[in-house]
């Protein structure tokens, strides 16, 4: 269900932010350095993405082993 | 150990294809000309390079419907910048003039006023020997892109890897149908769950590439919309298991429920951008060509297929976790 919510945020998120025009100093972040910024952040996305998944992976175990100890 | 041998070439094919993804540098392109009109008589013109190495001495041309003529001087400011005095001829026949500087092309660089029936012959080389190119393995360079073409590698192999999930998934579903097996409905819901993991970053890392790219962080693009659809259509899978509390109710409704899901994934991934009446600005969609298009696209696909092997091997890798952790939370609770 967690899994669920984070998801369901992100999407909003990405769907929301068409409404919105993004400020000039994201833009020029963005197309900074002939771009390459844009993949900066793309890879971090994926990181921190795959992090967060794996962090709340790793509460269902340590919540299991707990119970376990118990 | 032997067990592990595909989760080492996940990591391997990982580091391999990142570490090229972000090293390999753009070929030289030219990215700008100023300014962007030209009318017969003495014009100075102004180009910009991406990664080139201009030296005094190099050639350029300008070339209106097959006609060409050439600068009267050419000043190499620096590596990425010179600057030209050409005389532009009257009478040229096309609206577009391209220039070629260094053997680089720049299609349609000028607006050109001061049209005609031709020029005569101005006598203009138009040898295209190149002095500052990257030479080795670089990746296309192409306007608008630039830089970002490399995210090629990294947001097109998240949506690769979820397909391969929810496929083992779908895979799984239909094998319930057979048994009612409890142990193939936990790892349906186990790959759905990565493939949404896989599916979320899709579409993240798509909309800042798309910021990038297009403009705007969401477009009214038949495959984005799609893509949005289809998650949706994952999560109702999430929220229908959670409404069933019978376990082998829940997992033969949702082994049923996977396979239209799966129906409806492939339709609105593959089959509805693909249809000719509906523009998409994906590439390989809709009117809209593929990178198979470029000249070097082998050289992109020497880093994609590894990158999509090893992202497909570490869902796989994902997807074993998830179902471990959940067989092991039922165990327990049992």
């Amino acid at each position: 269900m967690r899994t669920f919510c984070t998801f369901l945020l992100l999407l909003l998120g990405s769907v929301a932010a068409q409404a919105q025009v993004a400020p000039s100093w994201l833009e020029d972040k963005l197309y900074g350095g002939g771009k390459m910024n844009a993949v900066v952040v793309v890879v971090a996305i994926i990181i921190v993405g795959i992090g967060a998944w794996l962090w709340m992976q790793d509460r269902r175990l340590k919540r299991m082993e707990e119970k376990i100890n118990k | 150990m032997k067990h592990w041998w595909w989760k080492s070439l996940a990591i391997v094919l990982l580091l391999v294809a990142s570490i090229a993804a972000l090293w390999v540098p753009l070929s030289p392109a030219l990215v700008h000309v100023s300014p962007s009109r030209i009318a017969p008589g003495e014009t100075t013109v102004n180009i910009t390079g991406y990664n080139t190495a201009f030296r005094s001495g190099i050639h350029a041309h300008f070339v209106n419907d097959g006609q060409v003529f050439c600068p009267q001087r050419i000043d190499v400011l620096d590596d990425t910048h010179i600057s030209m005095v050409v005389e532009v001829p009257a009478g040229l026949r096309e609206h577009m003039t391209d220039v070629v500087v260094d053997g680089l092309n720049y299609p349609a660089a000028f607006f050109t006023e001061g049209l005609g029936e031709g020029t005569e012959e101005t006598g203009c080389s138009t040898e295209t020997v190149t002095t500052s190119h990257q030479t080795g393995f670089t990746f296309p360079n192409r306007s608008i892109l630039y830089e970002s073409i490399r995210n090629l590698h990294f947001h097109v192999p998240m949506w690769f890897t979820m397909i391969a999930l929810m496929g083992i998934s779908v895979w799984k579903s239909i094998q319930v149908l057979g048994n009612s097996s409890l142990h193939d409905d936990r790892k349906a819901v186990s790959a759905v769950h990565v493939g949404l993991l896989f599916c979320a970053l899709g579409l993240t890392t798509g909309s800042i590439w798309a910021r990038a790219t297009w403009g705007a962080f969401w477009t009214n693009d038949v495959k984005l919309n799609g893509a949005a659809v289809t998650a949706l259509i994952y999560l109702a899978y999430l929220v229908l298991r959670g409404s069933v509390p019978d376990a082998y109710k829940r997992a033969r409704l949702a082994a049923i429920y996977n396979i239209f899901a799966f129906v409806l994934l492939v339709m609105f991934l593959f089959v509805v951008p693909r249809l000719n009446a509906i523009d998409s600005l994906h590439p390989g969609s809709g009117g809209n060509s593929g990178f198979s298009d470029l000249d070097l696209d082998d050289r992109l696909r020497v880093v994609f297929y590894p990158a999509v092997a090893g992202w497909i091997l570490l869902g796989a890798w994902l997807y074993e976790l998830r179902h471990r952790t959940l067989r092991i939370i039922e165990l327990q609770n049992a």
